[in-house]
């Protein structure tokens, strides 16, 4: 029975979907609810496979052949896949309720069915490469889910930016894709003799690969490059800032919250439980997370769109999950238990933490764009004191993701640090991400400011949005402070979740503090209860009850002159640090430059193709080269 | 036991501070050939801006505004109760290393919040400043906590303190003088609240008691680094730890009032740029810190 509750949001989401085709204006709210039922089933199936795993069996074809692989549809819930089942549904509950009354703002301009259609369909395909335990099977509904996305990417059909940001992303994606299924042919071929379940791999594969190191190295190229690009790596990064904001917000905080959490899944399943551990594969995957930080971080203090800075902020936490991956798995393989375990849980808790405030924040993004329809810094001011609730959930999430004690962002920086700072072989990561933690805090600033509280470039009209879009928002607000003084809810799933994998998570909670031995400890009850009450004591103490007066304009009776718009923030910061600047332009440059040479041969080839012998040889040539290099690897 | 100890540590952090800042003033004073006030006078200072009513300036977002002072306050009392000052308190339960940097930022972004919501443009400048120094200024405190952990193996402040005797940690804990020197809003650091160019900068709406937590929390977190310093280095467990702690810091606040009172204030992007060159030197430290010098 418990086992048949996995399919219940399959269907729900299907029907969903059914009634997206049509274009009664009622379809909008039927679907909205229909995914939010299905998330809360979700949350349930999460909840569930935390305790027992759930596994789900059937034969397809039931006759032995080729696609022997395929035959079999296993869904499986492991508590690793729980863990991000839950963060999957309770993201897409609070996003399903938010499009309710956000998305009816899009009705006389646009296709709704584009929307109301792939909405549950890439809610469904999401939950399904999270639920499935077969690698033929997870590849379909990888592609599946980045088609849907795709869709929705370009919702607004009219504008041509969001089009080619949604072309752009297909591209990049599909192009990673194909790095994904070259692996996965090596390994069914190779390794696992036409058997593509996770449990089989993961007894075949660690033994096999340890022989054959040449093979190990093929794969980790090819997963890296194709997991990075979706979930956006520096260097495989470029789609995502045009792709997210163009999104409608409520996509764009799934798209950012759990979609490009999944590569970071199957990194967690590809990389530690098929893969045997290797110390250079961790420290590569903990540089790539460095770059990844670093750089997308200095490129969102610059950006002066709301919600391109909130992707730019996104390829920065990335960095944060792949920098303790990375590290963790160079600690399991060097012998550190301890380290390792605690930086792998870091990673689990930033996806979580992640999740929930950069989900808030798109939200309060769309919140704003909702009542003023622009997101612009520039012009954007002082709605502070005409949208209260949505500054203040929006004040929580900046708050979190700056990574002040006692909200959710520190725990998992905190853990980062712990893990990696006194080791000397990553030492150096750890200190770059103190810096970029501390150049996030000033995005955010920056963010939250020119929004809520400088004064407008003119009167902006705007109200409270409605309590459908605030109380997602309040809700995600709410888990931020929860998971944030209290961590030890989350920990203890993580510790399953690592469990599932055989990572053991030695003690880290010594309630009511976290304590690593010999290494650092933090009290978030603690810290949270002083800050409380000592607040209380002074406000008590020393009340402060004022009158109003204008604003002080230097002593002149008219307005002083000046303003800060958003593009004028840390200017002279930027100017002292243009080197990091210069080196990402240089590399744009030299991207665009190896595009355009590609654009010149791929004409010269088309040229070349009128001429049917030449093409027939150059296709049999390159059939050569991948036999070669799909047979060839192993020697 | 702990506990009597934190509650002195922390009597003793709000009844020095602004004292230690009146030594300031005098030294300053008879640097420059003035008599100088009496070493009470910002306790004066501080009982007067208490005293008197506080205003709201119209175009702020008044919730956060008026807020703000109080959690920049608590927030730096809050990293006292981590910091062994007066008493060597056993307090590792509540936080490392980390965790007192990280309530340093608390303490910074409430701050300029506060600032940006007072609607002033001048207050914007002068926090978009005091951000900008921020962000330059962590980089090289990233570098010394790196150091630090890779010297002592640890974060957890009762490993820490004392450091080893060596290169790397005399080194570091040079840059960290230089950090605190920043860190503690003073001439030729002060550039975000520059009185002449940006009047005060982000305290310039604030007025009697929010002013006065604000300055308060100033004196705080100049105390706080000091004993952040001499904790480095003075062993915790020697019997005469008070003696050297209050000679040290009075040597801390000399030295660092005579810088003050020679020198003219920088230009922000004179500041960053000096700051961006010694975190240059702090990743050669951490590199004779790795080779275990």
């Amino acid at each position: 029975m418990e086992a048949q509750m996995l399919l219940i949001p399959i269907g729900v989401l299907i029907i969903a979907a059914l009634v997206g085709l049509s274009k009664a204006k009622v379809a909008l709210k039927i679907v909205s609810i229909l995914s939010a039922v299905a998330s809360a089933v979700i949350i349930y199936n999460g909840v569930l496979g935390l305790k027992t795993t759930i596994e789900l069996k059937y034969n397809l074809f039931n006759s032995p052949s080729f696609f022997a692989s395929l035959n079999y549809l296993v869904f499986r819930v492991d508590a690793l896949s729980a863990f991000f089942l839950l963060i999957l549904g309770i993201l897409s509950l609070c996003t399903s309720v938010y499009g309710i009354e956000y998305m009816e703002r899009y009705f006389e301009r646009e296709d709704m069915r584009v929307y109301t259609f792939n909405y549950p369909l890439f809610i469904l395909t999401m939950y399904l490469v999270v639920i499935c335990w077969n690698l033929l099977w997870f590849i379909i509904f990888w592609e599946l889910m980045t088609l849907f996305s795709q869709f929705l990417v370009a919702f607004e059909q009219r504008k041509e930016k969001a089009v080619r940001a949604a072309f752009k992303y297909f591209c990049m994606t599909k192009a990673g894709a194909e790095f994904i299924v070259l692996a996965l042919i090596l390994i069914i071929l190779k390794a696992t003799n036409f058997n593509a379940n996770y449990s089989e791999i993961a007894n075949v594969l660690p033994a096999y690969l340890s022989v054959h190191s040449t093979i190990l190295y093929t794969l980790t190229f090819s997963l890296l490059v194709g997991l990075g690009v979706k979930a956006s790596m520096v260097p495989l990064h470029s789609w995502l800032p045009d792709a997210h904001p163009e999104a409608p917000s409520n996509v764009s905080a799934l798209l950012s919250g759990i979609m490009i959490k999944l590569p970071i899944y199957m990194m967690f399943r590809f990389f530690l439980s098929f893969f045997p551990l290797k110390p250079e594969i961790g420290i590569i995957i903990a540089i790539f997370g460095v770059l990844t930080l670093f750089f997308s971080m200095m490129y969102a203090l610059l950006q002066e769109d709301s919600k391109r800075l909130l992707a730019f902020s996104s390829i920065d936490n990335i960095g944060y999950i792949l920098l303790p991956m990375g590290a963790g798995i160079y600690f399991l393989a060097s012998g550190n238990q301890l380290f390792g375990g605690i930086a792998l849980a870091a990673a689990l808790f930033h996806t979580m933490s992640h999740a929930f405030f950069k989900g808030l924040l798109f939200l309060t993004a769309g919140s704003v764009m909702y009542e003023t329809g622009t997101r612009d810094l520039n012009y954007l001011g002082s709605l502070a004191k005409k949208m209260p609730l949505t500054a203040s959930t929006a004040l929580i999430g900046s708050l979190a993701i700056a990574g002040v004690p006692p909200l959710n962002g520190f725990v998992s920086k905190w853990m980062i640090y712990i893990s990696t700072l006194s080791s000397p072989a990553t030492s150096l990561f750890g200190i770059i991400a103190i810096f970029i933690s501390a150049v996030t805090l000033g995005t955010f600033v920056k963010y939250f400011t020119a929004i809520f509280t400088k004064p407008p470039v003119k009167e902006i009209d705007a109200k409270e949005v409605p309590l459908l879009m605030s109380a997602p928002q309040l809700l995600l607000a709410l888990l931020c402070i929860a998971f944030g003084i209290y961590p030890f809810i989350p920990l203890k799933m993580i510790s399953q979740a690592l469990g599932s994998i055989g990572i053991p998570l030695a003690s880290l909670v010594v309630y009511p503090s976290l304590v690593v031995p010999r290494t650092g400890s933090y009290s978030p009850i603690i810290i949270f209860a002083f800050l409380l009450v000592s607040t209380l004591i002074v406000l008590l103490l020393i009340p402060s009850r004022g009158e109003v007066v204008p604003t002080w304009k230097t002593g002149r009776s008219e307005d002083l002159n000046i303003s800060m718009p958003a593009d004028a923030y840390y200017r002279d910061f930027r100017e002292v640090f243009r080197e990091v600047y210069t080196l990402g332009d240089a590399s744009k440059r030299f991207v665009q430059k190896v595009a355009e040479i590609g654009r010149i041969l791929g004409t010269k080839f088309e040229v070349f193709s009128y001429d049917l012998d030449s093409m027939l040889s150059i296709a049999m040539v390159l059939i050569v080269i991948l036999v070669a290099v799909l047979g060839g690897v192993g020697l | 036991m702990s506990i009597i100890f934190i509650a002195v540590n922390l009597a003793f952090a709000l009844i020095i501070s602004p004292l230690i800042d009146g030594f300031e003033r005098k030294i300053r004073a008879r640097l420059q050939n003035r008599q100088g006030p009496s070493i009470l006078q910002t306790w004066w200072d501080l009982i007067k801006l208490f005293k008197r009513p506080t205003i709201e300036p119209q175009d702020s977002v008044k919730p956060l505004y008026k807020l703000a002072p109080y959690i920049t306050f608590t927030s730096i009392l809050t990293a006292y109760l981590i910091i062994p000052t007066l008493l060597p308190a056993s307090t590792n339960f509540i936080g490392d290393l980390i965790v007192v940097v990280y309530l340093l930022g608390l303490a910074t972004l409430c701050f300029v919040i506060g600032a940006f919501s007072s609607g002033n443009a001048y207050a914007q400048i002068g926090s978009n400043r005091d951000v900008s120094l921020f962000m330059s200024e962590e980089l090289l405190l990233a570098f010394i906590v790196g150091t630090i952990a890779v010297i002592g193996k640890s974060l957890s402040l009762d490993r820490l303190f004392p450091l080893p005797f060596r290169i790397s940690s005399v080194l570091a804990l040079l840059l960290l003088f230089l950090v605190i020197y920043v860190a503690s809003t003073r001439l030729p650091f002060d550039i975000a609240e520059a009185e002449p160019e940006i009047i005060e900068g982000p305290l310039i709406e604030y007025s009697g008691k929010h002013l006065g937590l604000l300055k308060y929390s100033i004196f705080l977190k100049r105390l706080l680094l000091y004993s952040l310093l001499l904790d480095f280095i003075i062993p915790i467990q020697n019997p005469i730890r008070l003696i050297c702690y209050l000679i040290g810091t009075i040597i801390l606040s000399v030295i660092y009032s005579t810088f003050e009172a020679y020198y003219g204030r920088f230009r922000i992007d004179q500041a960053i740029e000096i700051l961006k060159r010694a975190s240059i030197v702090a990743l050669i430290v951490w590199m004779i810190a790795i080779v275990g010098w």
